[in-house]
């Protein structure tokens, strides 16, 4: 029951951070193109790594969630 | 947990920590970012603001700059002023007739530095041409001695600046993408062979699952860059629609294997689909949008990965990031099919 808790907490987490790598890119361009069109766009590089881990580790917890539901039914025969 | 049977995922892990930290720390070669002001007319001197990226230019005495006409006339800058390491104040005597029938001629900038090579901005001024016959005629000064940087850096590309670096991780999961759906693809005829052979189709499912979360991951990376520098998440573009509709055919896979309660149906059903997906992402991918122009670098009419495109610094890092995602996929598909295993083990449990 914790774990799960847990895992439903982590998942709402990376999803608020995905949310945030896109709205720092929204708000960034809002208060001006100095950020967003900052010479070299390393911060771009960032977000695209954010983006590739988040989208990974959201793969993890769908397989965590299927291994626990068969856990449970091992445990309860 | 043995190493013999998993080396590859230590490799995995190890050749990504290397992409990272060679893909973040490498730097990229100087380039010149903007000159101003980008519009001059012949028949005066002329004096441009340059600024430039990651360059030394106080520390090279022997700085020289030309305007490139075209591929056998150039000319010589007149005085260079050197503000900063990236700021230059450049000269031409313009007051001359250009070598050009255009009203308004594009000009190229080369900048050449024994310490950084040479760097060149392509169409960075425009030169309205008055047609003045007093203007004494045009003397052609060659490239002589040009310098090229030969330490390890990253090309400096327009448009593209730090960016370049994405090529480690948005373009290396969708050729990852690629080897994973073929095997997907592989086990799906395989199942369809052999419809007894469950394991195909569980693998076929897993490794066109991962190559799912590949497409999803590479479409939102892509989105992200673009909204960086095109500034819009997703543009009307060939490339970027052929991509989704992909990604949306493989959605289909499972949408039909999930809602077709025929167990068997689905399953061959599903397979056959698969394949369909996997012969209609080659068009999609790989064909359609070089047909046409794109704004997605390396498209409009070029393939990206030959000559200019692709230098062997970026090989260095490109290649194990390949390799690396191909492993995390296949390591993800496995997990994804063992747990296929398990509950195929659960169901004949249950019927004893």
């Amino acid at each position: 029951m914790t774990l799960e808790f847990s895992i439903g907490r982590m998942k709402r987490r990376a999803l608020s951070l995905l949310l945030f790598v896109f709205s720092f890119t929204q708000i960034q361009a809002q208060s001006g193109d100095d950020f967003i069109r900052s010479t070299g766009k390393i911060y771009a590089v960032v977000a695209v790594v954010l983006v590739l881990f988040l989208g990974i580790l959201w793969y993890l917890f769908r397989l965590d969630k299927k291994i626990k539901h068969l856990e449970n039914h091992y445990n309860n025969e | 947990m043995s190493i013999k049977n998993n080396w590859w995922k230590i490799l995995a892990a190890v050749m990504m920590i290397y992409v990272i930290i060679a893909g973040f720390l490498i730097p990229l070669k100087p380039g010149i970012l903007t000159v101003s002001p980008t519009y001059i007319k012949n028949g005066e001197n002329t004096s441009i603001k340059v600024q430039a990226y990651n360059a030394n230019y106080d520390k090279e005495p022997n700085l020289r700059a030309w305007l490139k006409f075209d591929s056998t006339h150039y000319l010589a800058s007149s005085q260079i002023e050197v503000l900063d390491h990236n700021n230059l104040n450049i000269s031409f005597n313009l007051n001359t007739q250009i070598p050009t029938t255009d009203t308004i001629a594009p000009v190229s900038l080369i900048i050449d530095s024994s310490v950084d090579g040479y760097s060149l901005l392509p169409g960075a001024i425009s030169i309205k041409n008055t047609f003045d016959p007093s203007l004494p005629a045009f003397t052609n000064s060659a490239l002589s001695d040009m310098h090229a940087w030969t330490g390890i850096k990253f090309p400096f590309r327009n448009i593209l600046y730090e960016t370049i670096r994405n090529t480690f991780f948005h373009v290396a999961i969708w050729m990852a993408l690629f080897l994973l759906s073929t095997i997907a693809a592989i086990y799906s005829i395989l199942f369809l062979r052999d419809p007894t052979k469950l394991a195909y189709e569980h693998r076929a499912y897993s490794f066109t699952a991962v190559s799912l979360l590949y497409g999803m991951i590479g479409l939102a990376t892509g989105a992200v860059w673009a909204r960086f520098t095109w500034g819009a998440y997703w543009t009307n573009d060939v490339r970027l629609n052929m991509a989704a509709v992909s990604v949306m055919i493989y959605f289909a896979y499972f949408i039909l294997r999930g809602t077709i309660t025929d167990q068997d149906k689905s399953k061959r059903f599903a397979a056959a689909f698969n394949i369909f997906a996997y012969v209609a992402m080659i068009p999609l991918l790989l064909v359609i949008p070089r047909l046409t122009d794109s704004l997605h670098p390396g498209v409009g009419g070029n393939p990206a990965f030959s000559g200019e495109d692709l230098d062997n610094t970026l090989r260095m890092v490109f290649y194990p990031a390949i390799i690396s995602m191909i492993l995390l996929g296949v390591w993800m598909a496995q997990i994804r099919t063992r747990i296929f295993k398990i509950e195929e083990r659960r169901l004949l449990e249950q019927e004893l």
